[in-house]
Parts: structure tokens; C-alpha cells; sequence
């Protein structure tokens, strides 16, 4: 039956069609093993005993062991810093959120004299370089008593959250229409009852979304903690380079307390990388 | 509803006062780039500019400035094509979506520890080395050699972000109306000249905001340098970031760093600045 001439084109191109998938499937799989390749090794790394990670050549065989797990999650030298994070993270967070929301609220949903200015000097705090910001604040802080609190760090990560939330949610709530609330004022509500019930809800994705984003970034953030925190506010990202001296490297430990900072960034991103591609992209890719 | 002139004041007044709370260490600054400021030698005297004169005309200055435009360009432009080109391989086929979690990965790491990785894998008896023995290629210096070190705190940058790209470029794809391609197809032209005259000039609005982050955020970047070089082997990888870092904590000179990073900051308006345009222009076309 595949005698005909347009059946054997049929095959070839389907012949080809495969060709081109396993292709694709290939050079996928070749950037995906680049991209895990350093985190599997951490990962093994993190379960060694102390010599195997110097061994050389590499050892890929090996007796796990939780040592370095049990001693990374019974110091304080991680544990500290792992908290300190998480309170710093989150309290910027509320503060964002506080400041953010009728900011990124009244840009989307008012004109008014002076609009896009603001809403430009609130993004050109993520595009200014941080120590231009940071190193006078240094001193600020140690004059004001901020230096090496967890406030002080709370107030100065509004420079990496607080630019985000905002151009996120503007855009975010551009998109829904304005007619929404209007309808509820018809009823005899406020602009208020409208933002609650109605809009609040709606925009609650790319609230989460944004959110989601500010934790990583804020989480992530090397800078302002190098300058401005001390030795009791010092985070996961400043923490984790007490494993390093200058005379030698606690290997094992230092992969387990690595892996264990990765927990909260790679949970939040399983679960709102659809939601965070959306929010970056609002507005720029429409239609 | 009826207008409340003062109703949007009101929301952004919390806002407004973050605003003008940087601006009084930004300004601080911004006069300290102008004065001989030593933090152990007593308060900021005006130098007129000496600080601005030194990072241009010593070698160690235009040196910064080389390495910080350099990494920028170089970084940008390989992130660019790359995720381009991963994206639309995520595209092609229903695989897609599963890849793209294990190729997305790397982005979700602090870059710090991220960079502490590689720095593991990169030593002199690292695995990396080995696999390199190991095809019978002689191991290199990577982030200790004078001249590999650059390229090498690249790579970091590379893995770390072209995800970054990957992301936006999808989406911006996704935008791309799959009956044009379809239709040019039908008139004969290749999936090279589709590309060029189609999906590329399409994903302009994508691409300009991929250059203003990624560019922006690599014209700056501190974070891996630091924690892989800090900005050796001697000055190898030092970027203006760097140096207005080891001016300001190490030698405690704030005037001089304060230069370094008022010049960064003019480079990094520039570029937003040239984007916005862009991007009204392709608004307005």
C-alpha cells in the first residue's frame, strides 16, 4: 500500500520530521545536563565524607553520609543566618507589600500630574548600582543605629523589592478592566468595597506572582548584606562564606549549607514559574 | 466615582517617601565622588572632580571601565542568541514544557552560591579538570589565570542567566501569530530567512526589555565576581563595581569609589535611556 509515490513522500517526510525532533531533543538535553551538571555535583558533594570530596580524581562512587546535614543543621554558624534570612525576607516583604500596593494601585488606575515620574524613580532603584546607595548608607545607619539590625536591613531591601511589586502589579492591574469597579460603585459602593471585593481578588495571581519574585530576589541578595549587616544580622548569602578561610575550605559543610539554601527559591519556582513569566512579561508582549 | 484629586497623592505618598529617603544617601554620595574622602581621615573636602580625572586617566580606572563594558557586551550578547535559540527549541515540540523546568533551574539560585558552586567545580583539581584529563586536554587556571579569569567569571554569568532570557524570549514567541510563519513558509521561504524577516523583528519589544535588564544588571554585576575573584587574579576581573568596593571597604577611600559608581550609574542611564527610546519608537511604528 505504500506503493504510491505520495506515500513514500508521506514517509520521508515524516522521516525527517523525526530526524528534526530527536535533533531538538538532543541539544535540549545537552544544555539541560549543562545546566543541572554543577548542582548534582553540590548535591553529591554535600552527602561526602571529607575525603572523598579531595579526592582525586573525583570519586562519583561513594558511601553517603548526612554528616555534614547534621552539622550544618545543628550550628548556629548556618542556622543563624538561615533565620536571619528568612526574617529579613519576609518583613521586607510586608513592608513592600504596605507601601507597594496603593502605589502600584493609584499608577494603574489614576492620572495625575507627576505619574510616570514616580513610577520611573520607583524602577530606577533596581537600575542604580546598590553600592552608589549603599556605602553612604553604611554610614547613616551606624550614625541612626541601623547598622547591623534587622530593621535596617528590612528598610534597605525596599531598594530590591519594592521596584518589582510595584511595576509587576501596575501592570498586573492595567490589564483588568476598570469597568469592574466602576459597576460596583454603580451599586452604591466605595472605591474601597470595589479594591476589596473586587479587584483584590482578581489580581491576587499576580500579587502572588510578585511576590514570589521579590522573595527570591530578595533571598538572593549578596550586596546589601555585605555592607550593612554584621556579625549579628548576617544572612544565608553573606553566611555561607564563613566556610571559606582564607587558609582552606570546609567543603562538605559548606555543599550541604548551600543545598539547604536552595530549598525556599527552587519550592517557590516549581510552583509560580507560570505566574512569574506572566508578571515579567505583562505589558511588553500583549496581543 | 467621583475624582478625588488628592486620592492618588495619598497612595503613593508612602512610596514617594522611599523615594526621597534614597535620595539623600544617592545625593550624599553622588558630593563624596567630588571630595577627597578618607572615612579614617576626617569629613569629605572638595577635590573638583580630581576623583573623576584619576579614574580616567590611570590605568587602573579606564581598566574598570574596559572590563565592566566588556563583560556587558560580551555576556548580553551570548545570553541573547543562546536563549533565543533554546526558546524556540522549547517551542518546537510538546517536550517543551518538561525541559524547561530543568533548563530554567539555574536562575532560582542566590547568584552567590551559584558562583560558589562553579568555584568548587573550577579549581585547579576540580572536576572540571579532570573531565577535560580525561579526553586528554591539559586542565586550565580557569578563575586563578590572569587570562581566563574574565572569560571564566562569563561562563558563571552565562549559566546563571540565559534562563532569564529563555523565559521572556518564550513568551515573546508565543506572540509571534503562528499563520504568519505559516504563510511565509507557503511562499518559499526557509526557516533561516523566516527567522530574520519574521520572528526576530517580532520579538524587538522582548528583546529590549531582555537588554535592559541583562544589560543593566551585567554592566553592575558584583555579586559572582566578588565571591569567585574578588576582582583578581591582580586586576583581571575587576569592574567598576568591584573597584568602588575595594576603594570604599578595603582602602576606605569614599571619594574615589563614589567616582567609579557615579560613572557606572551614568552607563547604566544610558542604556535605559537609549532602550526607552527604542521601545516608544517601536511603539509608535
Amino acid at each position: 500500500m505504500n506503493a504510491s509515490p505520495s506515500g513514500s513522500v508521506a514517509r520521508s517526510r515524516r522521516r525527517k520530521k523525526l530526524l528534526r525532533h530527536g535533533a531538538v531533543i538532543a541539544s535540549l538535553s545537552m544544555w539541560s545536563v549543562f545546566a543541572l551538571a554543577p548542582l548534582v555535583w553540590i548535591v553529591m558533594m554535600s552527602f561526602k565524607k571529607a575525603e572523598d570530596i579531595v579526592a582525586y580524581p573525583p570519586t562519583f562512587v561513594f558511601t553517603p553520609t548526612l554528616t555534614n546535614y547534621v552539622e550544618v543543621l545543628s550550628s548556629a554558624k548556618f542556622m543563624a543566618p538561615f533565620v536571619n534570612s528568612l526574617i529579613v525576607t519576609v518583613g521586607s516583604l510586608l513592608v513592600t507589600v504596605v507601601i507597594g500596593l496603593p502605589t502600584a494601585y493609584a499608577l494603574a488606575r489614576f492620572s495625575f500630574r507627576g505619574r510616570e515620574n514616580i513610577a520611573f524613580g520607583i524602577l530606577s532603584l533596581r537600575f542604580a548600582p546598590e553600592l552608589l546607595i549603599i556605602l553612604p548608607l553604611y554610614l547613616l545607619f551606624q550614625k541612626a543605629g541601623l547598622y547591623d539590625s534587622h530593621l535596617g536591613l528590612i528598610l534597605a531591601y525596599q531598594l530590591v523589592t519594592l521596584p518589582m511589586l510595584v511595576w509587576m502589579l501596575r501592570s498586573f492591574i492595567e490589564d483588568l478592566p476598570g469597568e469592574l469597579e466602576e459597576a460596583v460603585a454603580m451599586d452604591g459602593g466605595t472605591r474601597w468595597t470595589a479594591f476589596r471585593h473586587v479587584l483584590l481578588r482578581l489580581i491576587a495571581p499576580g500579587l502572588g506572582a510578585s511576590l514570589m519574585l521579590s522573595f527570591v530576589w530578595a533571598w538572593n541578595s549578596y550586596t546589601l548584606p555585605l555592607v550593612l549587616a554584621g556579625k549579628n544580622t548576617q544572612v544565608i548569602t553573606t553566611g555561607i562564606q564563613q566556610y571559606i578561610s582564607a587558609q582552606s575550605i570546609d567543603w562538605g559543610p559548606m555543599a550541604a549549607a548551600t543545598v539547604v539554601s536552595l530549598i525556599p527559591g527552587i519550592l517557590f519556582a516549581v510552583f509560580s514559574l507560570r505566574w512569574i513569566v506572566g508578571g515579567l512579561t505583562a505589558g511588553t508582549v500583549k496581543g | 466615582m467621583k475624582p478625588k484629586p488628592h486620592l492618588p497623592y495619598l497612595l503613593v505618598l508612602p512610596a514617594l517617601a522611599v523615594l526621597v529617603a534614597v535620595l539623600y544617601p544617592f545625593l550624599t554620595g553622588v558630593w563624596w565622588s567630588f571630595t577627597s574622602y578618607r572615612l579614617n581621615r576626617g569629613a569629605p573636602t572638595f577635590n573638583g572632580g580630581a576623583n573623576y580625572l584619576n579614574l580616567f586617566v590611570t590605568g587602573e580606572g579606564l581598566h574598570a571601565i574596559g572590563i565592566t563594558l566588556l563583560y556587558a557586551v560580551v555576556v548580553v550578547s551570548v545570553e541573547c542568541v543562546l536563549g533565543i535559540g533554546l526558546a524556540m527549541l522549547l517551542n518546537y515540540g510538546p517536550y517543551g514544557s518538561t525541559f524547561r523546568l530543568l533548563i530554567v533551574l539555574p536562575l532560582l539560585l542566590p547568584p552567590v552560591i551559584a558562583a560558589l558552586m562553579w568555584k568548587v567545580m573550577l579549581t585547579e583539581n576540580g572536576v572540571v579538570n579532570w573531565l577535560l584529563e580525561a579526553v586528554g586536554q591539559p586542565g586550565l587556571l580557569w578563575l586563578n589565570g590572569l587570562d581566563s579569569a574574565l572569560w571564566s567569571v562569563m561562563i558563571i554569568d552565562i549559566w546563571i542567566f540565559t534562563p532569564f532570557v529563555v523565559l521572556l524570549a518564550q513568551a515573546g514567541l508565543r506572540s509571534v501569530p503562528q499563520e504568519l510563519r505559516e504563510a511565509s513558509a507557503v511562499d518559499g521561504a526557509g526557516p533561516v530567512r523566516n527567522f530574520f524577516s519574521i520572528t526576530l523583528p517580532m520579538l524587538v519589544p522582548v528583546l529590549i526589555v531582555i537588554i535592559a535588564f541583562r544589560g543593566i544588571d551585567s554592566l553592575k554585576m558584583f555579586d559572582i565576581i566578588y565571591t569567585t575573584t574578588k576582582g583578581g587574579p591582580v586586576d583581571a576581573t575587576t569592574n567598576l563595581h568591584v573597584l568602588a568596593y575595594l576603594d570604599g571597604i578595603r582602602n576606605m577611600n569614599f571619594g574615589a569609589a563614589m567616582a567609579a559608581l557615579v560613572v557606572l550609574w551614568v552607563l547604566c542611564n544610558l542604556l535605559s535611556s537609549v532602550l526607552l527610546r527604542a521601545r516608544r519608537t517601536e511603539a509608535g511604528a
